[in-house]
């Protein structure tokens, strides 16, 4: 695929001139310290109590601080908020072509639109990914703030893959988001379609079903409905990665070859 | 000569409506071509369909010699297009707009940029995000954005939109340089008669998607309808000894005699000497000819009513 470098470049420069990246990080970056209150709450919730952090009628999650239950609570926060987060990237990195009416500039170019495609799907992951990092980062340093009991490499390398599969699961579903956002012509179709995606992965989790459903696997393997479900077979792996190629396929051959009149 | 743009038959359908209608032209290299139209003749839909972007129901389409169809090596590092109202990625500045395009255009070396600021008159807006440029100076750009890898071939929609006089006077000049010096084809559609006129070799009528005439400036020269119009103290006395001597004259409601056989256009003294021979001495005489705007609405009326009487057949 030739010049996918300077491609790459490009979509980049778009990025890094807006406010976007700055949004999403400030909107990410809420999951290690909302991990972290938990964390005070669950030290001790009498003082937590008596602090007025929490109602005196607050039931406690059940659970202990500890780093293995704070970076349980990362993983799920970044598999739900991820799927929000990345999606919304990729709305924006696809969709603002078709809202800002600067599609048909790309259209006619010796650059293949296929690149341009490839281009934008390279900084949507790259961009998911840099974020996932930061905010794992940003946990350590918060978990290592509120005094979190020193414990084992083993649950730190446990809880680290988790972490890094949740938000690689997630990351794979923002195909389908980025071939709504170029069907649909802009950014609210796409926003539609997420806001469906996580409100049905919620039910299909909830009636058992979840393994099957795209969007509720991250979650599960974060541990959402508790550890006992977090073992996923290898058909909930196939099914998210079977959803994400349709998603890349349908918003190549959508590029492609639809009729671009907007 | 060389063809750079060739359509045959070229028809695009949305559903029940024909936005454009088996319509087949052919512009020579170096040529300026205008697409003339009203709103919604199916200009743009032709132009989108020129540049791949929409693809035709039925017809062909070859540009610089390549069909353009899905899977085909397309032509575009030749050629400069500037489609609807321009629009740049507004959080980007002028410089980094075209900093972007060069990049998507391989080969365009790094200096063509700056050249091109140069060029359009933009430095002075150059590291200004382009979301705060005027209509005028984000034409510009989109123009620079056109021209900067130095095509073979323009395709420019309204490509005066939004510019002021001055701004149309620097286009027409630069594009006539960019013809005559490098050869360079355009098409282009606009709106703007006058400048079309001015600018344009041949020129192109479209109406609901039909290519209704094509035709050559110097053509357009003798299809342009003259009249010789005059008026006298007394109208009806001066009319009355027009038709006595034979020449076929109307007198209009507003008190004015038109002629508009060829005899009285080319003799318009013969006119005035029988006048001021019965005492009827013109006080004003003038030869008027139809501008690009009045043809181009005759041609578009009688378009509309060919098609008015074939549907009522």
């Amino acid at each position: 695929m030739s010049n996918l470098a300077p491609t790459i470049w490009v979509e980049f420069l778009k990025a890094r001139r807006s406010k976007i990246p700055w949004l999403t990080l400030l909107g990410f970056s809420l999951v290690p310290f909302i991990g972290g209150f938990f964390m005070i709450i669950m030290k001790d919730p009498d003082l937590a109590r008596r602090m007025g952090m929490i109602s005196a009628k607050a039931q406690i999650i059940v659970g202990s601080a500890d780093w293995q239950t704070y970076l349980g609570l990362v993983a799920q926060a970044t598999a739900i908020g991820g799927m929000i987060l990345f999606g919304f990237i990729s709305s924006w990195v696809f969709g603002r072509e078709y809202s800002d009416h600067t599609l048909k500039d790309l259209l006619a170019l010796p650059t293949a639109r296929a690149t341009i495609v490839l281009a934008k799907f390279v900084v949507v992951l790259l961009w998911s990914a840099m974020l996932t990092l930061i905010i794992y980062l940003i946990s350590l340093g918060v978990g290592a703030a509120i005094d979190l009991p020193p414990t084992t490499a083993a649950i730190f390398r446990q809880g680290s893959i988790t972490i890094a599969i949740s938000a690689a699961l997630t990351i794979a579903l923002v195909t389908p988001i980025a071939f709504f956002a170029s069907a649909g012509r802009g950014y609210l179709p796409p926003l539609g379609a997420l806001v469906l995606a996580v409100i049905l992965a919620q039910i299909i989790a909830a009636t058992g079903w979840g393994e099957y459903f795209p969007w509720s696997v991250p979650a599960l393997r974060a541990g959402m409905a508790g550890p006992q479900y977090a073992n996923l077979g290898m058909i909930s792996y196939w099914i998210v990665l079977l959803m994400s190629f349709v998603g890349i396929i349908g918003t190549f051959v959508w590029w492609g070859l639809a009729d671009q009149s907007h | 000569m060389h063809t750079a743009i060739e359509t045959n038959t070229l028809v695009k359908r949305y559903g029940s409506v024909t936005a454009v209608d088996e319509v087949t032209l052919r512009v020579a290299q170096g040529e300026i071509y205008a697409f003339l139209g009203l709103n919604g003749a199916g200009k743009t839909t032709t132009i989108r369909m020129l540049l791949g972007m929409v693809k035709p129901t039925a017809g062909e389409v070859h540009v610089l010699g390549t069909s353009i169809r899905a899977g085909h090596k397309p032509p575009w590092a030749s050629v400069g297009y500037l489609v609807e109202t321009p629009n740049a990625y507004p959080e980007l500045t002028v410089r980094e707009n075209l900093e972007a395009m060069r990049r998507l255009r391989p080969g365009t070396e790094a200096k063509a940029v700056q050249r091109i600021i140069d060029l359009m008159g933009l430095g002075t807006y150059a590291d200004r995000r382009a979301g705060t440029l005027s209509l005028g100076n984000g034409q510009r750009l989109g123009l620079a954005k056109a021209l900067m890898h130095q095509p073979a071939l323009l395709i420019l929609d309204e490509p005066a939109n939004g510019l002021d006089p001055a701004g149309i006077v620097e286009i027409r000049k630069l594009l006539r340089e960019l013809v005559r010096e490098q050869g360079v084809t355009v098409f282009m559609s606009s709106h703007i008669l006058g400048e079309v006129a001015r600018l344009a070799h041949r020129i192109g009528i479209i109406h609901q998607g039909r290519l209704i005439q094509e035709l050559a400036i110097a053509e357009l020269e003798r299809n342009r309808r003259r009249r010789l119009v005059l008026r006298t103290r007394d109208c009806a006395a001066a009319h009355a000894v027009l038709i006595e001597a034979s020449f076929a004259a109307t007198l209009l409601a507003n008190n004015t005699i038109e002629m508009q056989h060829e005899d009285a256009l080319a003799r318009p003294d013969a006119i005035a000497t029988r006048l001021v021979q019965a005492g009827h001495a013109p006080t004003m005489l003038t030869i008027e000819e139809e501008d690009l705007e009045h043809y181009f609405l005759r041609l578009v009326g009688r378009a509309e009513a060919g098609r008015e009487a074939a549907q009522t057949r």
